[in-house]
């Protein structure tokens, strides 16, 4: 237990306030981005201040509803995010603990190629990539869409560091209690891992739900657009400001499901950035 | 059911030599407790009988069994951690019941035996906690549950009362002991505390790098110890040890001389000594009384209540420490003379092979 003088209480008071001034800058603009969807296009074309003076519309969220496209991109995404991060969790772990806990001839190369992979940016193999699909004839399906992002190296080595701060001991203990490997995996090592998982699967699914790349290049037939893909060809031309409002109540509703999931994973995602594990 | 038999042991990492050919007949019921300093390989050779470290070379017999090939889950031994390794994410009651759930014990089997155990550690109250919530004390008798739910052949304790508070570990010496009593399997306890080895083991086994120093009951080990580091790892105030010449001998009996001319006898037969080389005489405190002999200056007096223990220095700069029979210590500088107990003098050739006294007949 810290005990607290009067001089770290004025501390602590010091660092709060600049977190609150950090934070209020970090989000000025999204208030702004919110404010302007709520304008209507017309008002905007002449200014875009007076955020909080009439009159405000709902047209722009209108609009984005009445595109009957949306709700399928929407699937879409969701469909790619969530087969992104099931997949890419039980790919990492099962891999993170084959590091972390076996041996096998050739572990070491095959650990440093996941750290070499680290460093290859997506860009420098998205023609590749799109010949590999393109030869497979697997453009616009979800096959194309969730699975060049499986090979997540970032996702295997954080499940490696973490199972490997996992006491050996208890899986010990667990071998002792008849446990085969197996069990051991499911029964122990993953629910210790919960919050280790939470990070990597939210970070995962945002990823997808934001990515644009990929989607861009591999989905070209309009029903098979993400939400991202689907909202961005709705803007004919990025350079006119006429449908600014439009544009940011598409922000907006892009980025709604993502709040929706801080709001419930917050204790983990919280719990993963300080490094405390969760009871 | 049966002893456990260790035959020709041996564990080397890469070139290093944990432990070298070791041999040991445990029998079944027996409290063996195997005593040594850290680093000693103490842990390695558990781990061997646990199944979790193979062994280099050697064989592991539990009963009739070989079991040195077998899975850890099924030698039919329990281990008691260092550290407990409880699983955290799950109840005292699921800790528990894990070992029985995997060899698909059924429900209502699993639910008496955990009620039996808590009861007997008493822990029934903590059985739908988790570990975080627990005390030392209470994890500790938790991983002791754990081991006795699965009614195994042998215990393996690696050091569990090491991370006690000390009236902790002496009450959970007494339980124990009383838990070899009532379960009677056989029971493997590691540790480098020589106190703990003294008060629960039906047998000693002193290790020293990997190697077996001497293996025996409590007070053998304590009156006889066959080797200088067995004489200074047991018993507290550590033995006295010093440096001697031979004086010829008395009766058949070796006598010796202290640094400071003065004769000692012995009742070791001098026929059994080496005649020459250097040699180390050994008296535990309780067997030098002041009065006559040596002369030494008081340096320290320790007093612990039931015994009051006088540090003394004697001529050549070694210290002698010995129990003060009466209530009234000597003030720090008063000189004193010491005589030892020529029946419990024991020698140490120079490789530190011990002789000792030979009674009249
Ligand atoms: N995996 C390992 N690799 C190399 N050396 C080890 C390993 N495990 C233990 N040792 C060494 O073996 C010796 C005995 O260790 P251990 O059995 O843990 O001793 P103790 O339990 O008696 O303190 C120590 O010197 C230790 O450094
Ligand atoms: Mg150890």
């Amino acid at each position: 237990m810290k005990i607290r003088t009067p001089s770290t209480a004025t501390g602590d008071r010091l660092i709060l306030l600049a977190v609150v001034l950090l934070a209020a800058i970090w989000i000025a603009p999204i208030v702004w981005v919110v404010g302007l969807s709520f304008k209507p296009n017309e008002v905007l074309m002449r200014t875009t201040g007076g955020l909080v003076s009439p009159p405000f519309t709902l047209k722009n969220y209108t609009d984005i509803l009445n595109s009957s496209a949306v709700f399928g991109w929407m699937l879409n995404s969701a469909i790619v995010a969530i087969g992104q991060m099931t997949l890419t969790l039980i790919l990492a772990s099962l891999t993170g603990y084959g590091f972390a806990r076996t041996n096998f001839p050739g572990k070491r190369p095959l650990f440093l190629l996941t750290l070499v992979a680290l460093a290859v940016p997506e860009q420098a193999i998205i023609v590749p990539l799109h010949t590999m699909f393109a030869t497979l004839d697997l453009h616009n399906t979800y096959i194309a869409l969730i699975t060049p992002r499986l090979a997540f190296p970032f996702g295997v080595l954080l499940m490696t560091q973490y199972f490997r701060a996992i006491s050996p001991e208890i899986e010990e203990a667990a071998l002792l209690d008849n446990a085969s490997r197996l069990r051991i995996f499911i029964f122990i090592v993953l629910p210790l891992s919960v919050p280790a998982q939470a990070t990597l699967g939210i970070y995962t699914f945002l990823h997808a739900w934001n990515d644009y790349f990929w989607p861009l290049v591999s989905a070209t037939r309009p029903e098979m657009y993400t939400l991202t893909v689907g909202l961005a060809s709705m803007q004919t031309n990025f350079a006119q400001t006429e449908g600014l409002g439009f544009l940011m109540a598409q922000a907006v509703f892009a980025g709604l499901p993502v709040l929706v999931l801080y709001l419930f994973f917050q204790r983990h995602i919280v719990a993963a950035v300080a490094g405390a594990p969760t009871r | 059911m049966g002893g456990l038999s260790l035959r020709g042991l041996s564990k080397s990492y890469g070139s290093l030599d944990i432990m070298r050919d070791l041999s040991l007949e445990i029998a079944d019921g027996e409290f063996a407790v195997f005593l040594g300093p850290s680093g000693c390989g103490k842990s390695t050779l558990l781990r061997m009988v646990a199944g979790l470290e193979a062994p280099t070379s050697g064989e592991i017999h539990l009963g009739n069994r070989r079991i040195d090939a077998i899975a850890p889950g099924e030698r039919g031994v329990a281990m008691v951690f260092q550290n407990y390794a409880l699983y955290p994410h799950m109840t005292v009651k699921q800790n528990m019941a894990f070992g029985l759930r995997n060899v698909g014990t059924p429900r209502d089997e699993i639910a008496s035996k955990i009620a039996i155990a808590a009861k007997m550690l008493e822990i029934a109250h903590l059985l739908d906690r988790k570990p975080g919530q627990l005390s030392g004390g209470q994890r500790q008798r938790v991983a002791i549950g754990r081991a006795i739910v699965k009614q195994p052949e042998v215990f393996l304790f690696d050091e569990p009362l090491s991370n006690l508070d000390a009236a902790l570990r002496s009450r959970t010496r007494i339980e124990l002991a009383r838990l070899h009593q009532r379960v009677q399997s056989t029971m493997i306890f590691v540790t480098h505390d020589q106190v703990e080895a003294m008060t629960m083991a039906t047998r000693i086994v002193v290790m020293n790098h990997g190697r077996i120093e001497q293996v025996g009951a409590p007070m053998e080990i304590y009156r006889k110890p066959s080797t200088r580091f067995v004489a200074s790892f047991i018993g507290s105030p550590s033995m006295n040890f010093l440096p001697v010449v031979q004086a010829g001998e008395s009766d058949g009996r070796a006598l010796v001389r202290l640094a400071d001319g003065t004769v000692v006898a012995t009742e070791i037969l001098s026929a059994s000594v080496p005649r020459s080389g250097e040699m180390t005489l050994g008296v535990r405190a309780e067997h030098v009384t002041p009065g006559s002999g040596t002369a030494a200056r008081v340096d320290v007096v320790e007093r612990l209540g039931e015994r009051t223990l006088v540090y003394a220095i004697v001529d050549d700069g070694s210290t002698i420490v010995y129990d003060e029979p009466g209530d009234v210590a000597p003030a720090i500088g008063e000189h004193v003379r010491l005589s030892l107990d020529p029946a419990n003098v024991m020698l140490f050739d120079a490789a530190g092979l011990a002789y000792h006294a030979e009674p009249r007949a």
